[in-house]
């Protein structure tokens, strides 16, 4: 383990999660661990990886990244890796990523024959990253010899529980996140939000969270969701890329910003009515406020997805509004490019996550909620990074969980 | 120099290295450290041969032209015969012969994009030494 320097709270042990995932090589008969996830170059690089990378892990020693060969050079100014680890791949005889590669594990490493762990599956995440066939198959014909298993659990298991960096920077992406609403509602307050579009909303908050220190409103789903009127209520609708919509008045919003801190991931959603807002809005408004506040006074280790999901829908239910409710209450987090299954892949839908995964303390997820009335035009979502406790969790973002009116 | 000499002869190899040592400051090598060794295979006597440069802070320490097993440098590109020379000629850029992937590189290439422009200051002069091929 390399020492952790005085006051940096945002410190990780690359060095550590190296070494445990090579013991778990070890175990695991893997020769050389050949990772092409984006979650995977997150969490071992500490360096965002936009193109299409790989990194190779042998039995022991530094892994090595292979990236395109425009961005090498940033990756590794950017990770913990020096410039002899990150290599640049390129359409030129022999430099490209698969010839490449290739000759690195057998005259590099040194390996002739044995086991590789690579990474492979399904996702509905677009840039999950695992192999892709004709990557297979190509590394299949480069490298005879070798036998390719698949072994992406080895690093789903490590990354799970969350260390304290990894905690320390999820709360400071939250922080800025914070600071992105506080402007989005000073500049909508008091009129302000007159012939005002989502995507000059989505441009607001961008612009006070990159202040505030965010390297991108990361996510894939289009950057900062903004939503107003019927947008807000599309049936299912978990997912609204910002559009030039104009917000009205007696109409919801939705605000879901995403902040990006040293690869940790600020995703929070909060909602407005703009006045003047109906009783019958109200009404939906409490049902969210109320559902989403036990959801989080529920949120702690020991319970599960489908635990959690029962206990709220019948809350629901109880209350009348169980029809608009999407019967999922989380997404998994973890350092970019890990979006979307929680825990393992040991559920009953390969690749999804498991409703009957157990949460553990310093697991993090995003508590995320759904309540959508396509026939009233009217929606609200919530989005916050949780992290686990033993009786409790702990929203990360700490804007004021409420659907404010507006004047 | 009028003469012709024989492309990767000795004399040929002479008058690379003169004349990478008079206009090839170690300023306009960027001092740079490194090796390059140029594989050419099926040599019109049917051999394979070497040509190997090596550079230290800038300076031309070493050129070589070699039969037998090649040289270990930071760089390693292979290719042929006939298209090394055409390119020594000027016949085809070099980013032609890389990018249609005859040419086979081994090395850093973040490192070898920033030696790209000295890789093109050497074939310049190589091209403008009369030479038979």
């Amino acid at each position: 383990m390399t020492q952790k320097p005085q006051n940096d709270p945002y410190f990780i042990d690359f060095p550590g999660r190296l070494a445990r995932i090579q013991d778990t090589m070890a175990k695991e008969n893997i020769d050389l661990y050949l990772g092409s996830r984006l979650r995977t170059l997150s969490w071992v690089t500490d360096a965002f990886c936009p193109w299409r990378s790989y990194i190779v892990i042998p039995a022991q020693g530094l892994p090595t990244v292979f990236t395109f060969v425009i961005d090498a050079a940033r990756v590794a100014d950017d990770s913990w890796l020096d410039e002899d680890h990150v290599l640049g791949y390129a359409p030129l005889g022999g430099m490209d990523q698969i010839g490449q590669i290739a000759d690195f594990i057998t005259e590099n490493v040194g390996l002739k024959k044995g086991r590789i762990g690579i990474e492979t599956g399904m996702s509905n995440y677009l840039p999950e990253g695992n192999l892709t066939h004709y990557e297979y198959e190509s590394f299949r014909a480069a490298l005879p010899g070798f036998e390719l298993v698949n072994s992406h659990d080895i690093v789903d298991r490590l990354a799970l529980i969350k260390d304290e960096g990894t905690i320390n920077r999820f709360r400071e992406a939250s922080r800025i996140v914070d600071i992105g609403h506080r402007a989005v509602r000073d500049a909508i307050s008091n009129g302000g939000w007159k012939g005002m579009t989502e995507t000059e909303i989505a441009g607001i908050a961008a612009l006070a969270m990159r202040k505030a220190g965010s390297v991108w409103e990361w996510s894939f789903t289009g950057g900062n969701e903004i939503a107003c009127g019927y947008r807000t209520g599309l049936a299912g609708g978990a997912c609204t890329p910002a559009s030039t919509k104009e917000l009205k008045a007696g109409e919801p919003l939705m605000v879901d910003i995403h902040a990006m801190f040293k690869l940790a991931l600020g995703d929070h959603s909060h909602n407005y009515l703009i006045a003047p807002a109906t009783d019958r809005q109200l009404w939906h408004a409490k049902n969210f406020v109320d559902i989403v506040a036990l959801t989080l006074k529920t949120y702690k280790a020991g319970i599960s997805p489908v635990s959690l999901a029962e206990q709220m829908l019948e809350f629901a239910e109880s209350r009348g509004f169980a029809e608009y409710m999407v019967p999922g209450f989380e997404h998994g987090i973890g350092m970019l490019g890990d979006e979307w299954r929680i825990g393992m892949n040991d559920g009953p839908m390969p690749y999804w996550t498991n409703p009957e995964h157990v949460y553990r303390e310093n697991e993090l997820l995003i508590c995320a909620m759904q309540y959508a009335c396509p026939q009233e035009n009217i929606g609200f979502r919530y989005e916050n990074p949780i992290l686990i406790g033993k009786d409790m969790c702990e929203p990360m973002s700490h804007f004021i969980l409420d659907v404010e009116v507006i004047d | 120099m009028s003469e012709k000499v024989a492309y990767l002869s000795q004399e040929w190899r002479d008058e690379v290295e003169k004349r990478f040592k008079a206009e090839l400051s170690p300023e306009k090598m960027k001092f740079i450290t490194t090796s390059v060794s140029y594989i050419y295979t099926g040599c019109p006597d049917g051999k394979d041969r070497c040509l190997y440069f090596k550079c230290d802070n800038g300076n031309f320490v070493e050129v070589a032209v070699e039969e037998g097993p090649p040289r270990q440098a930071e760089f390693v590109i292979t290719g042929s015969y006939d298209l090394f020379s055409k390119l020594t000629q000027g016949i085809i850029s070099s980013q032609r012969a890389l990018m249609s992937g005859k040419l086979k590189v081994k090395g850093n290439m973040v490192k070898a994009l920033k030696l790209a422009s000295l890789a093109d200051r050497m074939n310049k002069i190589m091209s403008r030494i009369p030479a038979t091929y």
